[in-house]
């Protein structure tokens, strides 16, 4: 029996290995859980995230005032998608503004359509942005600019990626660079 | 014998004029700017300035003729990756003599403010920098998608596998 033992550790280990998750270049999320729907307001209506079951959505933060931060993140996920090729349409990139006074529905699909024709940006009001951003631990506040920029957003510069299940674990830093994120997202592709 | 006296001292003279910095100048290289729709009310430029001229200087101000208003920005990283912008301190970005200053993203840009046409790949656009001792220099921003992406800033989690 004690012999037996050893051989009993390597299947063991075997196991652990077959069922191991790939690396991940992001930042992984301790306790994955189940995402709340919500629901804002695009151009042709109310949007729900529940709207894009069953495809991994990757979920932002930002303002179309913000001139390099947001084009610099909104690029890269396009560049990201647009390499993704079949599997382009399993991903949807869905931006919540910080800044619903100035960015109406309209000029958000304007903006949002310049980097991928398939991302959706969201408006809705001050009490619904600021619940969802919540959840998501996304600290946003608005400061002074000059008397050209007015008013600008400080806020988290991190994409938040929600699984096929609805599930998240999986956020992307700013900086991250594109082909880490690619690969990522292979990654959480194949899960399914 | 006397020619060659001379040359000796044309020669030592270029040197010392070298040395001094007086033949450098202000260098500016990899301007560009990002791709940016036309709804987008702002945008930014980036760019490498190095300063060969051999005294401390300056950069004040930049003009655009695609853009309301230019100042100069800075981005700025607070507690948990949360990213703000502001104008840079007294309005200008110092350019210590020597030393090679990069805009980039994440850093110092130009800042184009109420941007008047949509910026395409591709595309270039002429801006004016103005100096504080070195002048006005014309620059021309290419368009594009991407930077070279920045280096991972420090400070961030990666790799939580």
């Amino acid at each position: 029996m004690k012999q037996l033992l050893p051989l009993f550790a390597f299947l063991l280990l075997l196991l652990a290995a077959c069922q191991s998750e790939p690396k991940y270049y992001g930042t992984l999320w301790p306790n994955p859980q189940e995402v709340a729907d919500f629901t804002l307001t695009g151009t042709a209506g109310p949007v729900s995230l529940s709207d894009y079951a069953g495809k991994v959505v990757l979920l932002y933060f930002g303002y179309t005032f913000c001139p390099d931060v947001c084009p610099g993140t909104l690029a890269d996920l396009g560049y990201v998608v647009r390499e993704l090729g079949r599997d382009a349409d399993k991903v949807q990139v869905l931006m919540i503004t910080v800044d619903p006074e100035r960015d109406t529905p309209e000029q958000l699909a304007e903006y949002m359509s310049h980097f991928h024709p398939s991302f959706v940006g969201l408006s809705g009001t001050e009490a619904e942005i600021a619940a969802i951003a919540a959840e998501y631990g996304v600290f946003y506040q608005r400061h002074e600019g000059t008397a050209a920029t007015g008013y600008l957003v400080d806020h988290t510069a991190r994409v938040f990626v929600i699984d096929q299940q609805g599930k998240y674990w999986l956020s992307f830093p700013f900086g991250m660079m594109r082909e880490q994120m690619k690969a990522d997202l292979q990654n959480v592709l194949r899960r399914g | 014998m006397r020619v060659r006296k001379l040359i000796y001292l044309l020669w030592a003279t270029a040197v010392f004029l070298a040395a001094c910095g007086g033949s450098g100048k202000m260098e500016v290289t990899n301007a560009w700017g990002r791709t940016s729709p036309a709804a987008a009310a702002n945008g930014a430029f980036y760019m490498t300035i190095t300063n060969n001229t051999g005294q401390d200087d300056k950069l004040l101000s930049a003009s655009a003729a695609a853009c309301a208003t230019v100042e100069l920005h800075e981005m700025y990283m607070r507690e948990n990756d949360v990213m703000g912008m502001r104008q840079v301190p007294d309005g200008y970005i110092p350019l210590p003599k020597g030393q090679t200053v990069e805009l980039k993203v994440g850093g110092l840009h130009v800042m184009c403010i109420n941007k008047q046409q949509e910026f395409m790949i591709g595309d270039t656009i002429p801006l004016t920098l103005q100096f504080e001792k070195a002048g006005t220099m014309e620059v021309t921003a290419e368009i594009r998608d991407s930077a070279e992406m920045p280096a991972n800033m420090p400070g961030m989690q990666h790799g939580g596998g």
